[in-house]
């Protein structure tokens, strides 16, 4: 069963048809979630998103991509989320299996863990808002342009010059640090 | 160096690339959330003029589903898992940790940081400036790092692979722990507990206030020796067993 599908069987009440939709898009809406700042409650944002969408199927444009639709959701979500928290939406994530998930922390491993990819990611986290979300759409989802300005709600024009004002400062960052 | 420099954009796209294709963000089994998302939108059709959030919203609880709640919580208590996320949560309180035993949740992936205030000192210092007599296992002898934070209320001992943080347990809460199925078992040797599986674990700064950011911590030992609390890291049961022993 394709999205469209899927779709039409859901709009006529087809919890099942749902749920295929669901089993589809969960891992990356959990992606999603997690990068633009959920953390922890990843989880919750991710299912409230789901429920939402489906309440809101009616208005999701036939015919078009449903996954960026969804992620919009769910990037909505996750934004409400970390605004009502007051806290600062952060890419809260760590590195592959750099270090032990748990046990003391070695100040000596640490400063072993602190090789470029961690230095590149402590940029990235470093990045005003708007330009750390364009970054982690378009390198870390690997959403295309398009996508990324449906899913965060921004003109395609603004995805592009965020990207490049992002990518001009890691390339800086990254510069400074092959110097030192 | 040019900044406009093509290879040098490509090299970055490819690191970036490469960056996000390492980051590891947890996620349930997908069948799982399709199964709760299912279950919210039946019980939303159950009550078409009413938005649920939760089992709770917006419901004043009859006697009946009382008894039906308490009848729940004990069934958690009993061991039985309730299918699907369950909002009952079973605590556990002691010795300054609180345990929340709810349905299997993503590990939390913040990167352990530093607690409040935190910084090395030497044992001597510690003792002195700690609020609490400060307990060394012998099984270990001396830590290999000592750390103070929190103005006094935490002493974190450290060995390789073997973290130790004693604590104030007699008032409040100082840890919360998050974990899944199965409760944590009670070890009588040491009159404490033991929590084997990983689990997301928070500190509770004095005074009150948000939780310090969550980590995910192993297998932990928790214990209280006098009127210290103390959360033993790292080691297997047994050996845990072996070294809250030798606390004095």
């Amino acid at each position: 069963m394709d999205d469209d599908e899927a779709v039409t069987r859901a709009l006529a009440g087809d919890l099942d048809a749902y749920e295929v939709l669901v089993t589809r898009y969960s891992a990356v809406a959990h992606r999603t979630a997690h990068l633009l700042g959920a953390a922890a409650e990843a989880e919750d944002v991710v299912q409230e998103a789901f429920v939402k969408a489906f309440r809101h199927l009616k208005g999701f444009r036939r015919g078009s991509p449903f996954r960026p639709w969804l992620l919009r959701i769910v990037a909505n979500e996750t934004h409400d989320l970390t605004r009502s928290r007051g806290r600062r939406s952060d890419l809260a994530v760590r590195l592959g299996r750099e270090r032990e998930p748990y046990g003391p922390e070695d100040p000596q491993s640490v400063a072993v863990a602190a090789d470029g990819r961690s230095r590149l990611l402590e940029a990235v986290r470093a990045l005003p808002q708007g330009e750390r979300e364009a970054v982690v759409c378009r390198y870390f989802l690997q959403l295309s342009e398009a996508e990324t300005a449906e899913v965060l709600g921004v003109r395609l024009g603004t995805v592009k010059s965020r990207t490049f004002r992002a990518l001009r400062r890691l390339r800086e960052e990254v510069g400074r640090e092959h110097l030192g | 160096m040019s900044i406009s420099d093509d290879d040098e954009r490509e090299a970055l796209d490819a690191r970036l690339r490469a960056l996000g294709a390492g980051l590891t963000v947890p996620a349930p089994p997908p069948a799982d959330v399709a199964r709760a998302v299912r279950a919210r939108l039946e019980g939303e059709r159950a009550r078409p003029d009413r938005r649920v959030h939760g089992w709770w919203a917006g419901r004043r609880p009859t006697p009946r589903a009382l008894a039906a709640s308490v009848a729940v919580l004990m069934a958690v208590l009993l061991g039985a898992t309730p299918q699907g996320r369950a909002a009952v949560v079973s605590v556990l309180r002691f010795a300054g940790v609180e345990i929340r035993v709810a349905g299997p949740g993503p590990l939390p992936t913040g990167v352990p940081g530093p607690l409040p205030g935190e910084r090395r000192v030497t044992l001597e210092e510690a003792r002195r400036t700690a609020r609490f007599p400060i307990a060394v296992p012998t099984a270990l002898g001396d830590p290999a790092d000592v750390r103070l934070a929190d103005g006094g209320r935490v002493v974190t001992l450290l060995w390789p692979g073997v973290r130790l943080d004693e604590f104030d347990g007699t008032l409040g809460v100082v840890w919360r722990k998050e974990l899944g199925e199965p409760f944590p078992e009670q070890v009588a040797a040491v009159g404490g507990w033991w929590i084997q599986q990983p689990h997301g674990v928070s500190y509770v700064p004095y005074g009150g206030g948000a939780p310090h950011e969550e980590r995910a911590a192993g297998p932990t030992l928790i214990w209280q020796h006098n009127l210290v609390g103390l959360r033993l890291e790292g080691p297997d049961r047994d050996e845990a067993v072996r070294i809250a022993s030798s606390v004095r």
